[in-house]
């Protein structure tokens, strides 16, 4: 379940993109009109034009920002994710291992990891360790719960098919149990994705002092509205762009499942 | 080899790592600032609960906390789920809302922390709504994949019967949704103490947060533990509570 239900491919109407249209115009107009119009003071809320004004000069200012950001995230989710892997199939070795082992992973998963930050702090410093160690940390949950109940999705019976129909065993891997795991597989590297985003910038809000979270943080802390604003909308299209790969690469593995 | 059961080998394997945790801050030389034997944070934390530590106005910050993560949760609950029926009842409210929500939900949500205080000031306001936005998202898909995926023989059948809306709604729909929509209140929980627990600690006011600031900025090392180990019981409780509700729903 969870939003990657929700990426069915759907037929679309002219109602449903003018209902669309409809939504983001009167969000724009009443975004627009509550600083026009005095209701917030556009210290505390930049105009959608003043935030379109700021948009570029804020892109060059927030370039070596974001690249420090996201080589960082890179990082911490490969590191995250390669971990997951290898310990989710240690865990799945045997049945035994994995009803030992998953309430504890899942565990990792429920508590408020955001609340452990003083700590990593205190072990790692203010600087990049931190923000690394953090987000692979958060990303390495959810993909270890996933890459675990993936390999719970390789029914034996379909392995034993697969042996009597005279698969060898990296026929064997390739036919059935990969695709049986994929599925599992990628909306964990979803879940795990979008935490580690989360967690990096969680780290860098809360004290970096470079990139974009510092950047972000400095912007609001000086006031510089409009500024501020157009830094958050370009880092936010940042993570969608990397959520729409994220989707399409899920929509085609599923496909190929089918 | 006669197996032990798992819950038996699960304990053992804590008590393991307990173990060796107690032991290695004995035996090295690693600062005590850094790391506290889990005794000392175990006493640590009765006392914080005795009230006898030097943890200034214990109660008082985590009723301040608990307080917004109640009411973070009863919020996104009733708008999320009210959401999802939405989205769910008509094919072309859900068909337009869906990739609004979805482009909302890739947003790390964090980021537009800064622009919540900006707006809504600090105090237990900002905090409240900025678990909101974080937890909202998984209630609404939940709910609305939960709705959808109900056979609609059931809702026919419902009405041939003669039953009219209201009773189809609570005798049909509510009950076949509802494991999927405790499930999605369950992760729901999970993201509002996350959202509240950042709130917390981005911008400290009061709340728990604010007690663990005081000790990580004042190096009370066991003390720093000890608040974390009590913010993370509480979340963990919380989701324990919808696990058991889950399992006698489905049953």
């Amino acid at each position: 379940m969870g939003p990657m239900s929700a990426i069915a491919p759907r037929t679309h109407s002219w109602a449903v993109l003018a209902i669309q249209v409809a939504f983001v115009a009167a969000i724009l107009a009443m975004w627009q009109f509550s600083v026009s119009l005095g209701w917030i003071d556009s210290l505390f809320l930049a105009a959608p034009l003043a935030t379109a004004r700021a948009l570029i000069p804020t892109t060059i200012l927030a370039e070596p920002h974001l690249a420090a950001t996201f080589s960082a995230f890179a990082v911490a989710l490969v590191t995250g994710v390669l971990a997951a892997l290898v310990v989710g199939l240690l865990v799945n070795t045997s049945r035994y291992t994995y009803t030992v082992f998953m309430p504890l992973l899942v565990l990792g998963v429920i508590i408020p990891k955001v609340t452990l930050l003083p700590l990593f702090v205190l072990w790692f410093g203010i600087e990049k360790a931190t923000i690394v160690v953090y987000g692979a940390l958060s990303a390495f949950f959810p993909m270890v719960v996933n890459v675990s109940a993936a390999g719970q999705e390789v029914k034996p019976a379909q392995i034993t098919l697969a042996r009597v129909m005279g698969y060898s065993k990296i026929q064997t891997y390739r036919k059935v149990i990969i695709p049986a795991m994929l599925p599992v597989l990628t909306s964990g590297l979803f879940y795990a994705c979008n935490a580690a985003l989360m967690g990096v910038f969680i780290v860098e809000l809360a004290l970096a002092r470079f990139g974009i979270g510092a950047f972000v943080r400095n912007l609001a802390t000086t006031f510089r509205t409009p500024e501020l604003y157009a830094a958050i909308i370009l880092t936010s299209l940042i993570t969608v762009i990397i959520n729409m790969l994220l989707w399409s690469l899920a929509r085609r593995l599923g496909r190929w499942r089918a | 080899m006669p197996r032990i059961s798992p819950a038996v080998a699960r304990a053992a394997i804590v008590l393991c790592i307990l173990a060796v945790w107690e032991i290695t801050t004995h035996l090295s030389s690693a600062s005590r600032i850094l790391i506290a034997p889990p005794s000392e944070i175990f006493w640590q934390v009765v006392n914080i609960l005795a009230t006898t530590s030097n943890v200034p106005k214990f109660y008082p910050n985590a009723w301040i906390t608990i307080q917004e993560f109640i009411g973070a949760f009863v919020i996104t609950a009733a708008l999320g789920v009210a959401l999802g029926f939405l989205f769910a009842s008509s094919k072309l409210i859900g068909d337009a809302f869906e990739p609004i929500l979805l482009v909302l939900y890739a947003i790390p949500k964090v980021i537009l922390y800064p622009l919540f205080v900006l707006m809504l000031g600090i105090g237990m306001v900002p905090k409240i709504i900025f678990g909101i936005t974080v937890g909202i998202f998984v209630v609404i898909f939940n709910t609305s994949a939960a709705v959808r995926q109900i056979d609609p023989d059931y809702v026919k059948l419902a009405y041939s019967l003669g039953y009219g809306r209201l009773m189809t709604f609570f005798k049909i729909i509510l009950p076949a949704a509802a494991p999927t929509i405790l499930a999605g209140l369950r992760l729901g929980f999970g993201y509002t103490v996350i959202g509240v627990m950042a709130a917390e600690l981005l911008v400290v006011t009061d709340g728990l947060g604010s007690l663990i600031d005081w000790a990580s900025f004042n190096y009370y090392t066991p003390q720093l533990y000890g608040l974390i180990f009590i913010t993370l019981t509480i979340g963990v409780a919380g989701n324990s509570l919808f696990s058991v509700l889950e399992r006698r729903w489905v049953r």
